[in-house]
């Protein structure tokens, strides 16, 4: 069910990325892409009933159930870029707000 | 010592560079100079990260085939370095962690961690574009190339529920042994297949191309379409080779695309009358017959195309973005006669250009001849006619734009090259004859590049 849910945020993230015009906009879609990206991914190891994947000395650890490690792992270095790219992203979003006073590429004069 | 340090020192090298900006070109000069020394001390194998060993932890491949890419990245790299030295300075930093990224890329043989590689690479290649002034250009890049690495990784993540490793070699073992269908690996393939193409300049996914190399200056011209193509198509080969094997039907839909890249990179050179589009269009039709020359399983003389790509790429677009950043054009009209007037840049962009068509005495007759051979003993007679048939096109246009830049003496411009860009381009351009006359050192190197892979992947 999860991952219905991260590739509906993905389809709304690429739909918004095809469709705007406005660099905040294409920035906010990207982000909304990956969010579901990173919901996909962890969906991914998860194990209905599981617990979390530390080892302890309490329990017996044969019996029981672990969601997979591994995704979750994944998911903290795709948040990071993610972070960066988005960082980036702003940073030329100002750089051409200066240059030509608009967010909307429409608007722009393309040389 | 370990290869590690060739991603490892140019990190900790960029990190140094933060607290000294004056300091920062020398240690990217000096860094990058380590790299191609280091590289020659450094002995094949797996190296693990960590100390968890292979399908568990993160490992380093060093087999011929990442060595020899390393070598020719790298050197291409200081050589571009050298040509845009004064454009360096501002970008420092972020050349450095380029070098980490790209040696890292060539590197790898963990399929995250490859992503991790490509975005690193990425957000610096995003960086330097962005010395070009055109910020709109330098953004699209930014959306296209996230949105190509997120498929990237949406593929890689489906491929890990599928099999349940990371590790390149083991997800080869383990889709062998387990009989994966190759209709149920098609999905994650594609989706990894976009992801990369983004960065290859593929022909659905490359619409960043124009505004990046089309308004380049010396630093992002070679930087991204010599270093940086160079190694993506091998990281391409290394995923084509070493982790998928594809389907017939599908490997005939990629075929059928590529191929028409390479028609339209072709025919779009042909109509353009800017310098720097011709040869980004030719690029593009390049990056497109490698990845073909991949799938069909030519893989070493597909790297060697490579390297003769690489090579004058360097030499076609170092010359190409100092000429539009000394007269502010590139339109080929207005560029008429320059080399009457700077004959040993004349001549090494002559050689670079008709080595790309593949005029015999020079690398790219020699790789392309090979090529062709190996072709039409599989009998693949269509891939064969359609890389002839382009030949004589790229050939066409080639020479149209050096009778113009060769003629008109009267009314030409001068522009004063400095030393190391003509010392640079004329080592590289008799680099090209060398190869395209004393092919045994070519023949050599196919040989240990193929050997690579016929044991069976990268143990």
């Amino acid at each position: 069910m999860l991952q219905y849910a991260a590739i509906v945020l993905i389809m709304l993230g690429l739909y918004g990325i095809l469709t705007q015009r406005n660099v905040i906009k294409i920035i906010l879609s990207l982000n909304i892409m990956e969010i579901g990206l990173n919901l996909f991914i962890i969906s991914v190891g998860y194990v209905t009933d599981g617990i979390a994947p530390i080892m302890t000395t309490n329990h017996n650890t044969n019996s029981l159930i672990y969601v997979d490690p591994l995704p979750q792992a994944l998911v903290l270095t795709a948040i990071v870029i993610g972070v960066g790219t988005t960082a980036l992203g702003l940073a030329i979003a100002k750089n051409i707000y200066s240059k030509y006073g608009t967010f909307e590429l429409d608007e722009m004069e393309e040389e | 010592m370990s290869a590690v340090l060739l991603i490892a020192v140019p990190l900790l090298a960029a990190f140094i560079s933060i607290l000294n900006k004056k300091l920062a070109p020398v240690l990217l000069l000096l860094v990058s100079l380590f790299n191609i020394v280091s590289i020659f001390f450094y002995s094949l194998g797996t190296i693990t990260i960590g100390g968890f060993e292979a399908p568990y932890g993160i490992s380093l491949v060093l087999d011929n085939y990442s060595l020899i890419g390393l070598i020719v990245i790298n050197i291409a790299f200081f050589l571009v370095l050298l040509i845009s030295y004064e454009k360096v300075k501002k970008v420092a930093t972020v050349l450095l962690v380029a070098l980490a990224g790209l040696n890292g890329l060539l590197l790898t043989g963990d399929l995250f961690n490859l992503f991790v590689f490509i975005e690193v690479s990425g957000i610096a290649a995003y960086l330097i574009s962005t010395t070009n002034k055109k910020y709109v250009a330098t953004f699209n890049y930014l959306v296209i190339g996230t949105v190509g690495s997120s498929f990237y990784l949406l593929g890689l993540i489906i491929l890990y529920a599928m099999v349940g490793t990371l590790n390149m070699s083991d997800m080869a073992l383990r889709i062998s042994s387990e009989g994966i269908s190759a209709a149920n690996l098609s999905l994650p393939f594609l989706f990894m297949f976009i992801g990369l193409g983004v960065e290859a300049k593929l022909l659905p996914f490359n619409s960043w191309v124009k505004g990046i190399l089309g308004n380049s200056n010396k630093l992002v011209g070679p930087m991204i379409a010599s270093v940086y193509a160079g190694t993506i198509s091998l990281v391409f080969g290394r995923i084509l080779t070493s982790v998928f094997v594809v389907s017939d039907r599908l490997g005939l839909i990629l075929t059928v695309i590529l191929l028409v890249g390479i028609v339209a990179g072709e025919t779009m050179a042909f109509a353009s009358t800017k310098l720097r589009e011709i040869l980004l269009y030719s690029s593009i039709a390049q990056a497109s017959l490698v990845i073909i020359l991949f799938l069909e399983g030519i893989t070493g003389w597909a790297v060697m195309m490579v390297i003769a790509n690489v090579i004058s790429k360097l030499v076609l677009f170092a010359i190409a973005s100092y000429t539009s950043d000394e007269l502010k054009t590139d339109e080929v009209d207005n560029l008429k006669g320059i080399f009457s007037k700077n004959k040993i840049i004349g001549v090494a962009f002559t050689i670079a250009s008709l080595s790309v068509s593949g005029l015999p005495l020079f690398m790219g007759f020699v790789v392309k001849m090979n090529v062709l051979t190996s072709i039409f003993d599989g009998e693949d007679y269509l891939l064969a006619a359609v890389i002839l048939l382009t030949s004589i096109v790229e050939g066409v246009y080639f020479v149209r734009v050096l009778i113009k830049l060769w003629y008109n003496k009267e009314d030409a411009k001068t522009i004063n090259y400095n030393f190391v860009i003509k010392y640079i381009v004329s080592v590289l351009a008799v680099l090209l004859i060398v190869f395209g006359t004393y092919t045994t050192v070519l023949n050599d190197q196919v040989e240990t590049v193929n050997e690579v892979f016929e044991i069976g992947g990268n143990e």
